[in-house]
């Protein structure tokens, strides 16, 4: 089909929806295929009644025109916006910030061009107010440019990323890389490889290799912001006598102490186990105890139950919140 | 990084004379290479900012030129400063609190 429905409808681009019902009444009548034999009718009419399922649509029409959809009415990809680039260090258009009297600092903490987080073509020209591309007719030229940044998406695990750790990637080009895990990672955080990126251009050090982190889930372990929850099965005679029962936790197993009379759905709350969190305070896990059945009820439990039973009956239900505590 | 055409067929709303116009203005500048200029995503994405601003406020190559020079300063420091308050968050609390009675007190000083 063509890429332009409004050519296929042999209309302009501001023809009114009168219009290009018109339009396609006047293809439909002379081209349709039961009317019309030849295959460059078909054609046409094929385009064009592809073209006014587009355009009859006003909202469809108006994405297409703002290009969000091509012309079968397919998802154009994402548009990267202007600030996705110019928000990074090294964005070639800027002029460099003049901090003064703590320009040093400035140059400490965010490096000042080769390698660092500046942008090396900025170095030196930035007079004032215009700077680089300001004074009008300089057009395009050589000059030297930082690499660029090279976005990679890395998966890593659920104890991984809270334990913090290191991470074997591949790049592309067949290089592998150690890439730090701070504790604490959250799905979603960038990590930024200073200076593993495309390589700079002239004098301009070399990109950022930018790795999107995606945390997986584990089936033993969740999060809820800081916090930790893990579920720990526990015995019925645990659960009845009480118990010391070794729990993991991000740090390793710890020895805990499950109460006499422990339901399921009980939670113990361990300080501090939980995820490194702003602030550097760590967040806490929680450790829901789940009472699991042994894997045969045999006849002495059986009738100790019965037994057991005739004389101390209770209904958890009786209670609104079914007699958790 | 793309050519010319590549450009141009990605940017329905320009033309070959407006490219060439915004090159000449400084607004774009282009990588050269020994096969023509070749456009990195970062001039893409300007382009297009560039057509919507041109089309939006009728704005002239100079007074466009002045806008994006700001908005690079703008997104410039908001990149900065999300750096840094990425950096002071990873810092203990205590550090906090002598970071905010720094800037606290600088900021009384200066409205004297």
């Amino acid at each position: 089909m063509a890429d332009d429905p409004y050519a296929a409808l042999g209309v302009a681009k501001t023809a009114s929806e009168a219009e290009i019902k018109k339009a396609y009444r006047r293809i439909a009548k002379t081209d349709h295929p039961d009317l019309n034999d030849d295959p460059a009718a078909h054609d046409r009419f094929k385009a064009a009644s592809a073209a006014y399922d587009l355009l009859k649509d006003a909202d469809q029409r108006a994405r297409f025109d703002r290009g969000e959809i091509d012309a079968q009415g397919q998802e154009r990809p994402q548009r990267r916006y202007y600030r996705d680039f110019s928000e990074g260090a090294g964005n070639p258009y800027r002029t460099e910030a003049n901090y003064g009297d703590f320009s040093d600092v400035f140059a400490d903490l965010f490096g000042d061009g080769q390698g660092g987080g500046q942008g090396g073509p900025r170095r030196g020209r930035a007079g004032g107010f215009g700077g680089g591309g300001f004074g009008g007719a300089q057009g395009a030229r050589s000059f030297d440019m930082r690499g660029q940044d090279h976005r990679y998406t890395l998966e890593v695990d659920f104890l991984t990323a809270a334990r913090g750790g290191t991470t074997r990637i591949t790049l592309p080009d067949g290089h592998s890389l150690d890439v730090q895990i701070p504790a604490g990672t959250r799905d979603g955080q960038t990590i930024r490889l200073r200076g593993k990126g495309g390589p700079g251009m002239g004098g301009g050090g070399p990109g950022d290799a930018l790795l999107a982190v995606t945390v997986a889930d584990d089936p033993d372990w969740r999060r809820e912001g800081d916090d930790i929850l893990t579920t720990l099965p526990i015995t019925i005679d645990e659960a009845v006598l009480g118990a010391k029962v070794e729990a993991q936790t991000l740090d390793g197993p710890v020895k805990l102490t499950v109460p006499r009379g422990a339901s399921s759905g009980q939670k113990l709350r361990l300080r501090g186990r939980g995820l490194a969190g702003s602030g550097g305070t760590r967040g806490d896990q929680h450790v829901e105890l789940r009472i699991v059945m042994p894997a045969r009820v045999d006849d002495e439990l059986a009738s100790f139950m019965e037994r057991w039973r005739e004389g101390h009956a209770y209904d958890p239900r009786a209670t609104p919140r079914g007699g958790r505590p | 990084m793309i050519g010319r055409d590549e450009l141009l067929a990605a940017l329905p709303g320009l033309t070959g004379p407006a490219l060439d116009a915004l090159t000449a203005a400084g607004i774009v500048r282009p990588v050269q290479s020994p096969d023509g200029p070749r456009f990195r995503p970062i001039d893409e994405a300007r382009l297009t900012l560039a057509l919507e601003l041109e089309d939006a406020y009728a704005l002239d190559a100079e007074a466009l030129a002045l806008v994006l020079s700001l908005i690079d300063q703008v997104h410039g420091l908001r990149g900065e400063m999300r750096a840094m308050l990425s950096a002071v968050a990873a810092e203990p609390p205590e550090t906090r609190a002598r970071l905010r009675e720094i800037i606290t007190t600088t900021r009384v000083t200066l409205r004297r």
